[in-house]
């Protein structure tokens, strides 16, 4: 089995070098079947990566332990879910899932795509050829998942805080997300490279991107509530390189599906465009080079493998080729049009991107800060909490208040006056809820205040524009409000989900303001029958339980909650013998008329069955919950196939026809 | 007016680096002799591991993870101790050095988890 496996690598590095040599070769003579043969053998890679994926996915369920992989992410006890997720559970498996998606993405983006764009498409093939070619080569000569052993009787097992239902959805979500900007990042050098520089690759891309780009999105919040419910500190993000390299390429993303939209209506920002597209693709993977090289210590620990150097190589490969090629364009991407006004909807593209790209840009100087003062002082120095704290609130609170004011601001120019006439009431709202939270004592926080104060305003103006578009269109045409809003919302889908997105940013915001800035932490030694009461909640220690579970000895303090609180609450901690390690299990009482956690760890248990507890109320936190499924829907909203837009590109981007915006 | 915005981000950037200075040095315990400001201090823990975390205080030796060299530096830390925490593992903590012993600042003792690899989420995620 381990021989097909191989070989199917080896047959599907052939015929990605080939994608990328030979369709390079034939892009450049202009050979139309050698173009084709390139993008099929692009299509035959995804069947091969399928194949050798398949293998490894078979060893696994079938307990093949002669597989040195399976042995050693796997035991014949772990559960059948687990020992499926054990496929990206280890480095080798997880670059087998990079090669497949990757493949599989750029055989769907070649078939859909090579009638409406053929020249991009032409050439976007050698670049997803160059970039499977990468991990190809790692997977046939660095790291093989199917390098074989004499079977032993069972397998290592996976560690403990990788068993977990979040295990089977965070990492693949990740992966989806990060190989995601591959392919519009394979178009944008598909436009530079064939000449074709208007903004037809963007538009080809968009909905690849934006996919990209929500799957990044979840599987960062999956993340979240993962560190949050499981691991058991009492916090969702700690700033760590990890968590960063996920969240840096989203932010980019993010900068760049904005700035797209100028480029599509005013032709502007071309050379912006192009350095965001590389700069996400970049970011992606220097992502997987974080959690690959162990150069950067992280509380996450992985392998401190030998891969490492190798993607910094394809990092400098994919600056330098990506560079030359936009440059030898730039005269043609130079921008034709001039901005007009600081206040104009291009204007406030302008401000969200420089925001967003200056965020994404110091959390990276914070993520390569100990390498580079190691490289310049000789001395290791390392920045913390309050570094990313101090830029999430100087660039993200701007950022809040331009969601609000930015879709409302007319294109090309705009007046203060008429400004003031379009967030008179989304104003006046904002201004209430802040008088009303002061009176209720938010004002501990000036940054907590100023973000619900933004938040606010920027929820009423998303609403206004919901109820003025429903009502022009119930006015135009006799409809009743319910279809009046729902065929509004399905003509301007893009737009409309993108409010619902930007509602779903501003329950984050809301809840992470909460959570950080407005929570309350106490620690307290209780022996048993005694309690305590943090923010109208109180805690009686009833006392403490222990059981013994198949692979672990569960150690539990039992909790009486009353005042805004009913019922009882467990929590404690579990010890694997074998493992020698132990983890935590929080109780977490969710109030939700508040949105509010009450958090309980157990520190510690003394002598005579008193125990060390730690109790967070954590205000609002569930906001960043229901948030991230609102992030699901405006997605789906803006993702949504839709016909008429597919026919009005159509004839726009009829071959042959020059574009025009 | 690009220009003045690219500004404007920038300077933000700049008062930041000039009032909260650049950092926190991380060491090695070999290399803490000689430093007095606030330092983040990661090596090996050095058994025996003594006291209470939530008392007087848990006391343990920090020693270099590689190199080899056998400067043990004595911790003393208070405040919330990670699950993963023991004798033999590698932690990080951040703290000062007084008269010889390592001040710890309370709660920030943070392990890195011994496993071959954990994704993101999962490891020694214990402490901020």
């Amino acid at each position: 089995m381990a021989e097909l496996g191989r070989a199917a690598l080896v047959l599907s590095l052939g015929l990605v070098v080939y994608a990328l040599v030979g369709g390079a070769l034939a892009a450049h003579l202009r050979r139309r079947r050698f173009v084709l043969s390139a993008q099929n053998a692009l299509v035959a890679s995804f069947a091969t990566t399928l194949v050798a994926s398949a293998v490894l996915l078979s060893a696994l369920v079938r307990h093949d332990f002669s597989f040195d992989y399976v042995a050693g992410h796997t035991s014949r006890t772990l559960p059948l879910a687990y020992t499926i997720s054990a496929f990206w559970g280890g480095q080798e498996g997880s670059l087998l899932l990079w090669l497949l998606v990757l493949t599989g993405y750029g055989a769907a983006a070649v078939l859909l795509h090579r009638r409406a764009a053929r020249d991009v498409v032409t050439w976007a093939v050698p670049v997803i050829g160059g970039v499977a070619t990468f991990f190809g080569i790692l997977l046939v000569f660095v790291a093989s998942p199917f390098n074989t052993q004499l079977a032993p009787a069972d397998g290592a097992g996976m560690v403990p805080s990788l068993q977990n239902p979040y295990m089977l959805a965070h990492p693949p979500m990740l992966y989806l997300g990060y190989v995601g900007l591959t392919v519009p990042f394979a178009f944008a050098m598909g436009a530079l490279l064939s000449g074709r520089t208007d903004e037809r690759w963007i538009v080809v891309t968009r909905r690849w991107t934006l996919a990209a780009w929500a799957f990044l999105g979840v599987g960062q919040l999956l993340g979240s509530h993962w560190a949050y419910t499981e691991v058991g500190w009492g916090g969702y993000y700690a700033w760590d390189p990890v968590e960063n390299a996920a969240l840096m390429p989203w932010l980019a993303a993010t900068a760049f599906l904005h700035s797209v939209m100028v480029q599509e209506k005013k032709n502007m920002l071309k050379v912006w465009n192009m350095l965001l597209v590389i700069l996400a693709f970049c970011l992606s993977i220097f992502g997987t080079f974080l959690t690959r090289s162990g150069v950067i210590n992280s509380i996450h620990s992985f392998t401190q493998s030998s891969i490492g150097g190798w993607f910094l190589g394809f990092i400098v490969v994919i600056v330098v080729v990506s560079g030359l090629a936009l440059r030898a364009r730039l005269p043609q991407l130079r921008a034709r049009t001039k901005l007009e006004s600081p206040i104009s909807r291009e204007a406030s593209f302008l401000y969200n991107n420089l925001l967003l790209v200056a965020l994404c840009l110091t959390i990276l100087w914070g993520v390569a800060f100990p390498i580079l003062t190691q490289a310049v002082r000789g001395e290791t120095f390392t920045v913390g909490k309050p570094y990313y704290d101090f830029f999430l609130k100087a660039f993200g609170l701007p950022l809040l208040l331009l969601m609000g004011i930015g879709p409302l601001v007319a294109w090309r120019r705009s007046s203060l006056r008429a400004l003031g006439r379009t967030f008179a009431w989304p104003a006046l709202l904002a201004l209430a809820v802040a008088a009303v939270l002061l009176a209720l004592g938010a004002g501990s926080s000036g940054p907590g205040m100023i973000a619900y104060t933004f938040s606010a305003f920027v929820l009423g103006s998303i609403a206004l524009e919901f109820v003025r578009g429903t009502r022009a269109r119930h006015a135009l045409g006799g409809e009743t409000w319910g279809s009046a809003f729902s065929s509004l919302v399905a003509r301007n889908r893009r737009r409309y989900g993108g409010y619902v997105v930007h509602a779903a940013v501003v329950l984050l915001a809301i809840g992470i303001a909460g959570s950080s800035l407005y929570g309350r932490t106490v620690e307290r030694k209780l022996s048993v029958g005694q309690s305590m009461s943090v923010r109208g909640y109180s805690l009686r220690y009833l006392g403490l339980q222990q059981s013994k579970s198949a692979n672990a000895t569960e150690t539990r303090a039992l909790l009486a909650l009353g005042g805004r609180a009913h019922g009882t609450l467990t929590t404690g901690t579990n010890f694997y013998p074998v493992e020698q390690s132990s983890s935590r299990e929080v109780g977490i009482h969710t109030n939700w008329l508040r949105a509010e956690d009450l958090y309980v760890i157990l520190d510690q248990s003394g002598p005579k069955g008193s125990v060390f507890l730690k109790v967070l109320v954590k205000p609002l936190v569930n906001l960043i919950w229901v948030g991230g499924f609102v992030f699901v829907l405006g997605s789906v909203v803006a993702l949504w196939p839709d016909a008429r837009e597919e026919r009005r590109l159509a004839l726009r981007y009829a071959e042959g026809v020059p574009a025009r915006a | 007016m690009v220009a003045l915005s690219i500004a404007a981000v920038l300077a933000v950037f700049l008062l930041y680096t000039a009032l909260a200075g650049a950092g926190t040095p991380s060491l090695s315990p070999s290399k803490l002799a000689g430093h007095s400001g606030r330092v983040s201090l990661s090596g090996n823990v050095i058994g025996p591991v003594r006291g209470d975390a939530h008392g007087a205080g848990l006391r343990f030796g920090l020693r270099d993870i590689e190199g080899g060299s056998k400067t043990t530096v004595p911790v003393l830390y208070r405040g919330t101790v990670p699950d993963l925490f023991r004798a033999n593992r590698h932690v990080v903590v951040d703290g000062t050095l007084r008269s010889g012993v390592f001040v710890a600042v309370p709660g920030t003792l943070v392990t890195k988890c011994p496993s071959k690899y954990a994704p993101a989420k999962t490891s020694g995620n214990s402490d901020t």
